[in-house]
């Protein structure tokens, strides 16, 4: 479904990315890891439109997206979760999502401007119930009518995830979606993520620091280290492959 | 050469030579307050104009000695940055666009008071130094010469204490990078004061400078400011040797242009070329932001 | 209809009506000629506004009104065109070069955008003041003629030659203006406020931020060169001296109706427009005074009444709340306070 295909990206001298192949099969949950400085997000960036790559390509289902700005990936139902808890601050949780569902809202600049009311609301009363459904689906329904950020760190991350959801998408991808969270907040995100894989077909891509929620919940991973993938596999695969255990020593033992 | 005679030309570069090192001065402040507020302090100009007009008020009004005029006026720039930051900026808390407009309206207040204050008709403050020095065969004012001494003089010194001193060594991190300087235990707020304070007082300095050579005017803030914004851009904010440079480009093409190309090229093209360089690095002019 | 918004409509009814009526009332002639420059002033701090909306601030549009004001008069004056036509096409003209300009400016942010926003409105007018073939001199363009007499059905014809006249063209085209600036807020606003609270995320989500921030560029410019157009006629003669209209003091007195008025609402301009080109003429022997009352004014309102004038409804309460409560406080105050 998504193919990069000699991905290489420089930041001065600096090589952060260099000839990265992947291979992301349709409804996979596909985990991306690496020590820290590896070059995890900028893939992601590159994936998602906001870096471009300096050589190499990005394929979504069978199309080149390389030189696609991050709107007409999303167009392309390329959704993506940031890594910081990106939400718009001072709106309430649903305006929030109900601003994911802009592609699906198009009236047409002319009808809006003439019309009266009444040529938006029947679509708006749609997107109402949908956005209802994703809240209800994430669990965040009872927060809704909450300003963004008076929600907690984890709550916020759900929220960015709810407002990709939005968009549509058939390929997520979630840049570091436990981060900072404890044990029973990632319990409930990996279940998530399931459920958007199992109920709604959904491929996603999870670029985590977290190993053990990434073996968790990801049926094939992919390690890089100094921006080259260094190796592709089965979590059982990975956690025994020793050029993996080597990138990563000195890390804690238990995050193994 | 351009059928100018190069007395004139000389003449001009030097005049823009030594204007420039005035404006690095103000340019300087300015670089530091944005370095280290992420403000961009657009009162810095209207310090300048009041630093110049503290000069006049203290020698001219009340007849001080020239260098006890600067030295009062010195004080004055200091506590003017001092009572800004404390009370205008601080409470903000960097927010970007009320800092602006906060900025905005300190800028017309103070103008407008010395319009009201001093009138509008030029004012000048006698020359301490009237006798004009001749180097190598040409004439140049004394006045001038003191002025780019002076300016040199106080970039040598900021440079120590940025360098040297352990406040100095804590602005330049916090300036390079805002969190990691927290991490270590910097305080911002010092910071803010500090960079209001160096910024403020160079900015009274050179307003100081600039009324020993010309006459002043409550207009001049705005001249200045724009001088300084346009330095900064052209020498990227990071390094006190980026406004160096910029002013030294600036003051060659104010001296220069007029002579060769006209009033309306002199007048267009620096703000032609910021504009470009603007334009060309959208994500702003600190190399790692 | 709510009755909220019933009462609402019918208010800005009343208030249109009585705005025609005003020339009916009022003789003056000195009066009228402010209540112009208000409408005009109206236009300008609204034009901003829909730039605002974006998130970010233009220091811009007097260069823009610089540019409709130029184009309408010069075409007019030194090209025969019917005045309307001129001030159409002096719109039309900031119009395209906003379009044209609007992407490189629109790609920097904050306050780099606003830098440069007034850079370039400082670009045109030192263009113009050093193309004296084209913007006069100093002495400026001269006898910039009126819009010519519209005819009803070759019965009678309006002409304007009173102030009056001026003042019911600037009043219709103003009020038409806002019709389109509220409308277009209408169907683009909810996604310039998605933009202005996070543009990378609204970016992500499939909303092409330099499409939109563009659309709000070119509109807010259109009516900048419109209001200029207007401007030109009205005052029959144009200027480009640092001091005149076009330049730094005139951008900062826009952003100030904007502030002042209250940058988060559509009226909020309006009401800041017409409350400080007004008010100060109450005052005339404090004029030169008025730099200093309205920067002290944008900076009060900042750190006290960030809503602006037109959150009085919500201030005055709190405030008067607050009051009470210090009352209570003092010790020796015995009045029977009801609440």
């Amino acid at each position: 479904m998504l193919e990069t295909i000699g991905l290489t990206k420089y930041f001065g001298g600096l090589a952060a990315v260099v000839d990265l192949d992947l291979n992301v099969h349709q409804k996979e949950i596909f985990g991306l890891i690496g020590p820290n400085g590896a070059g995890k997000t900028t893939i992601l960036n590159m994936i998602a439109g906001s870096l471009r790559p300096k050589s190499g390509k990005v394929v979504f289902k069978g199309e080149d997206v390389t030189n696609l700005p991050p709107h007409s990936r999303a167009q392309r139902r390329i959704a993506r979760v940031f890594q910081a808890n990106t939400v718009f601050p001072d709106i309430p949780v649903v305006t929030n999502v109900r601003v994911g569902f802009h592609l699906h809202s198009e009236i047409g600049f002319w009808k809006a401007f003439f019309g009266g009311k009444r040529s938006t609301d029947s679509q708006e009363k749609l997107l109402y119930e949908k956005t209802m459904e994703i809240l209800r689906l994430v669990g965040l329904y009872e927060e809704r009518d909450k300003v963004a950020t008076s929600l907690p760190h984890a709550s916020q991350r759900i929220l960015c995830l709810a407002i990709a959801l939005a968009t549509e998408p058939s390929l997520l991808l979630l840049d570091e979606p436990v981060t900072g969270m404890n044990a029973e907040e990632v319990a409930a995100m990996l279940s998530v993520i399931r459920v958007l894989r199992d109920e709604r077909g959904i491929t996603c891509i999870v670029v985590e620091h977290n190993i053990r929620a990434v073996m968790n919940v990801c049926e094939r991973i992919a390690v890089v280290n100094y921006g080259r993938k260094i190796a592709e596999g089965s979590p059982g695969e990975i956690s025994e492959n020793p050029a993996v255990i080597e990138a990563y020593l000195g890390v804690d033992e238990d995050a193994i | 050469m351009f059928g100018i005679p190069v007395e004139s030309l000389v003449q001009s570069v030097i005049n823009g030579f030594a204007l420039g090192w005035i404006y690095i001065l103000i340019a300087m402040g300015l670089s530091l307050i944005f370095g280290i507020m992420g403000i961009l302090q657009l009162a810095h100009g209207e310090v300048y104009m009041l630093g110049a007009y503290s000069i006049y008020f203290f020698s001219v009004t009340h007849g001080l000695n020239f260098f006890t005029a600067m030295a009062l006026s010195m004080v004055t720039g200091l506590m003017l940055g001092l009572i800004l930051e404390r009370f205008f900026f601080r409470p903000l808390g960097g927010e970007l666009l009320p800092t602006i407009m906060i900025a905005l309206g300190l800028m017309i207040v103070l103008q407008a008071t010395v319009t009201v204050g001093f009138g509008v008709t030029p004012k000048s403050i006698p020359s301490f130094a009237p006798n004009p020095a001749e180097i190598l065969g040409i004439m140049l004012g004394s006045d001038r010469l003191i002025a780019v001494g002076v300016s040199i003089a106080m970039i040598l010194l900021l440079y120590l204490f940025l360098k040297r001193s352990k406040y100095g060594q804590a602005l330049t991190a916090a300036a390079q990078h805002r969190e990691a300087s927290l991490l270590i235990g910097i305080n911002p707020t010092q910071m803010s004061v500090i960079a209001m304070a160096i910024g403020s007082t160079l900015a009274a300095i050179a307003g100081g400078l600039m009324g020993s050579i010309f006459p002043i005017n409550p207009f001049m803030g705005g001249t200045a400011l724009m001088k300084g914004l346009i330095i900064i851009i052209l020498g990227g904010m990071g390094s006190l040797l980026g406004v160096v440079v910029g002013g030294l480009i600036l003051g060659l093409i104010d001296g220069i242009a007029p002579v060769i190309a006209g009033p309306a090229v002199a007048a267009i093209a620096p703000l032609f070329i910021v504009t470009i360089i603007l334009v060309l690095r959208p994500q702003g002019l600190f190399g790692h932001e | 209809m709510s009755k909220r918004e019933q009462i609402k409509s019918f208010g800005i009814v009343a208030l249109i009506v009585f705005l025609f009526c005003v020339p009916l009332l009022l003789k003056n002639i000195y009066w009228l000629h402010i209540l112009c420059l208000a409408c005009i002033n109206v236009l300008l701090a609204s034009s901003l506004r829909t730039i605002n909306l974006t998130g970010e601030l233009s220091l811009g549009q007097v260069g823009f009104m610089l540019i409709g004001a130029y184009t309408s008069a010069l075409l007019s004056l030194r090209m025969g065109l019917s005045v309307w036509l001129a001030m159409l096409l002096g719109g039309l003209v900031a119009a395209a070069v906003a379009l044209v300009l609007g992407y490189p400016i629109l790609r920097t942010k904050g306050v780099y955008f606003t830098v440069l926003t007034f850079l370039v409105a400082e670009i045109f007018r030192l263009s113009m003041w050093y193309t004296p073939s084209l913007s006069g001199g100093p002495a400026g363009l001269s006898k910039i003629p009126a819009p010519s007499a519209i005819n009803i059905l070759g019965i009678t014809a309006i002409t304007f030659a009173t102030k009056s006249a001026y003042y019911y063209l600037l009043l219709v085209i103003v009020l038409l203006s806002l019709v389109v600036l509220f409308r277009v807020e209408r169907s683009l606003g909810f996604t310039w406020m998605a933009i202005r609270q996070n543009d990378s995320l609204a970016e992500s989500v499939g909303i092409n931020v330099m499409g939109y921030k563009l659309i709000a560029f070119v509109v807010g410019c259109f009516f900048a060169g419109i209001a200029g157009a207007l401007f030109a006629h009205f005052m029959h003669l144009l200027t480009t001296d640092v001091t005149a209209m076009f330049g730094m003091l005139m951008s900062i007195y826009v952003v100030i109706y904007m502030v002042v008025g209250g940058q988060a609402r559509f009226a909020g301009p309006i009401v800041g427009a017409v409350v400080l080109t007004l008010v100060p003429e109450f005052a005339r022997p404090l004029k030169e005074y008025q730099p200093i009352i309205f920067g002290a004014l944008v900076i009060f309102i900042i750190f006290f009444m960030r809503q602006g004038l037109i959150g009085l409804p919500y201030y005055l309460p709190l405030w008067w709340r607050k009051a009470l409560g210090y009352l209570k406080k003092m010790p020796l105050v015995k009045v029977r306070l009801s609440q």
